[in-house]
């Protein structure tokens, strides 16, 4: 694929050599750019580099999205509207923090604004796929991922599908910002102080969410082994 | 770590969840490591929040089997582009923004609607401002405007007139006079014609019925205008109406001379008869006795006076015989005078009135 006449522009800025010399053009492909460069070309109008700033953070988004919504459609919205946003404000964007935490301060006010609408719609609250159907005929989501992952412990999917249906009984008590922080430190690793940046609050905020969290969780969930 | 802060167990159990997801100071670290090393309750806490803490990351994940295999990504990636696509799209749009573009294009694509829009559009403008042209700037204020044919007056133009000039000019070989009145309204206007022209006669006739919006001079002048064709009726009644109600006496003077043709009709007589005895003025007194005389003379049989000057006054001269008729009309005259002649406070009137009753018949005299 050809490379973005900017792309090579700004290449041949940055190679030119002496009047005799012969002419060294370094040709940096748009993965290569770091970070800071993309975004001043995103900022610019410039689409393509959009688009990998995209690519570079999307997948985390969208698993942040559906551990969250837990519904696909769900957070294919929560896809869309967090990436326009940031599309459409871009150049707000002015390098106080990094795009990381700025783009994670979207999109959890996205989700957060996703699941307090869905809180205050009871009939549209009980996620699909994570809610024990056994008793309605209803395949768990455990033994279809069996089937595709033989090689899985049998013991520890048991212990895992027991776990996996009560926490996600016990995740519908915990508030949208609980639910948020929890995720976010649990499963997307983040530490509180960018939680904190990403939520637009303080760590010792974030701090009290996740210890409210973590013992509502274990007042429904008890121990764990 | 001999440094580290002593604590105590409740100190240390909700540090507990953070030590667990590695979120303590280095401070906080060393207190609680040196606290659960002799702590054996608290030992055990850690360890049901560690059990807790790596049994939640263990457990598998909504994203892992909602989005397996990659699709819902690539998708939302997809339903991204196309977004994109279509945000970007409005600039592009904007540079070549043109007005109406959306009636443009709609026009467009449907060429017969748009003709029969276009023309009906065409039409309702022209009307309305055909409308407002009159009214409006029209870049000539104050000219005057030749209006020679008949120009439709209406009422509330005429009660909003004035008029400032009435000019004759006389017809040859005993054609009727042009006229040519100038009005002053919201534009000023121009009448030019002669009485036939029925415009001319209702602007004349409005003008003598209401003396007191237009002032004596031109009530005058339109009076001597009007007197050319007394025998229209509108201008008969207008003249009436001016010889009983005008409240100028030279106006009431002039109306009944005016009506020296038809004096000899009815409703003539009537009013004058009103005149003689109702005016206050000795002057339309005495040309109210002129005119009666001048109508009796008209009704008896022409005498072979060799004077046939009907404006000269008629003290004195042979009297017709037209005393003798019963006609009630004539005793009503006749009686009119009488009572002048006897009781009429000017010492001229009731010399006038002898003498009118001497013209009429020697038997009324004595």
């Amino acid at each position: 694929m050809p490379l973005p006449q900017w792309a090579l522009a700004l290449a041949d800025s940055a190679g030119k050599s002496g009047e005799h010399q012969a002419v060294l053009v370094t040709v940096i492909s748009l993965p290569e750019l770091d970070e800071r460069a993309l975004l001043v070309e995103a900022q610019a109008g410039n689409r393509a580099a959009f688009e990998e700033l995209v690519r570079r953070y999307d997948r985390d988004v969208l698993r942040l999205a559906l551990n969250l919504m837990k519904r696909p459609e769900d957070a294919r919205d929560v896809y869309q509207e967090a990436f326009l946003k940031v599309y459409r404000n871009l150049h707000r964007f002015r390098f106080e923090c990094s795009f990381y935490t700025w783009l994670y301060r979207i999109v959890t006010n996205v989700c957060l604004d996703h699941l307090r609408r869905r809180q205050a719609r009871p009939e549209d609250q009980a996620p699909e796929v994570l809610v024990n159907r056994n008793e309605e005929g209803t395949r768990d989501f455990f033994e279809v991922q069996r089937e595709h992952r033989p090689t899985l412990d049998p013991e520890r999917s048991l212990i895992g599908k027991e776990i996996r249906l009560r926490l996600a009984k016990a995740m519908d008590r915990l508030s949208p910002r609980e639910r948020v922080v929890f995720e976010m430190k649990h499963y997307q690793g983040l530490k509180l102080r960018a939680i904190g940046d990403a939520l637009g609050t303080t760590e010792e905020t974030v701090k009290n969410s996740l210890f409210r969290a973590t013992r509502k969780l274990r007042q429904e969930l008890g121990e764990l082994r | 770590m001999s440094a580290a802060r002593k604590m105590h167990c409740d100190e240390v159990a909700p540090l507990l969840v953070f030590l667990a997801c590695d979120e303590v100071t280095a401070d906080e670290r060393a207190g609680i490591e040196s606290h659960l090393a002799k702590c054996a309750e608290c030992r055990t806490q850690l360890a049901e929040v560690s059990d807790f803490h790596h049994g939640l990351t263990a457990v598998p994940q909504a994203a892992d089997e909602l989005d397996r295999t990659g699709t819902l990504l690539a998708q939302c990636r997809s339903e991204l582009s196309e977004s994109l696509d279509e945000m970007s799209a409005p600039p592009v749009e904007q540079e070549s923004w043109r007005p109406f573009s959306f009636i443009r294009r709609w026009m467009a694509l449907r060429p017969g609607w748009s003709a029969a829009g276009l023309l009906a559009a065409g039409a309702i403008l022209g009307v309305q401002l055909l409308q407002w042209l009159p009214a409006g700037d029209t870049g000539i204020k104050g000219t005057q405007v030749s209006v020679s044919a008949a120009p439709k007056l209406t009422d509330d133009q005429l009660a909003r007139m004035a008029v400032s000039e009435i000019n004759f000019a006389p017809g040859s070989d005993g054609a009727p006079g042009t006229l040519q009145v100038q009005l002053r309204a919201e534009q000023p206007v121009t009448l030019s014609g002669n009485l036939d022209d029925s415009d001319m006669r209702r602007v004349l006739t409005y003008v003598v019925r209401n003396s007191d919006r237009f002032d004596a001079g031109v009530r005058l002048d339109c009076l001597d205008a009007l007197r050319a064709k007394i025998s229209d009726s509108e201008i008969r009644d207008a003249l009436l109406d001016a010889a009983r109600h005008d409240k100028n006496p030279a106006v009431r003077m002039k109306a009944l001379e005016s009506l020296r043709e038809v004096a000899s009709e009815e409703d003539v007589r009537d009013a004058v008869l009103e005149s003689l005895e109702e005016d206050g003025n000795p002057g339309v007194r005495v040309e109210a006795i002129n005119l009666l005389v001048r109508s009796l003379e008209m009704e008896a049989p022409t005498p072979p006076a060799p004077d046939t000057n009907s404006d000269e006054p008629m003290v004195g001269r042979t009297a017709p015989a037209v005393i003798a008729n019963s006609d009630p009309s004539v005793q009503r005259v006749v009686h009119a005078l009488e009572q002048l002649r006897h009781s009429d406070p000017n010492h001229y009137v009731r010399l006038r009135s002898a003498a009118a009753l001497r013209q009429i018949g020697p038997a009324e005299v004595q």
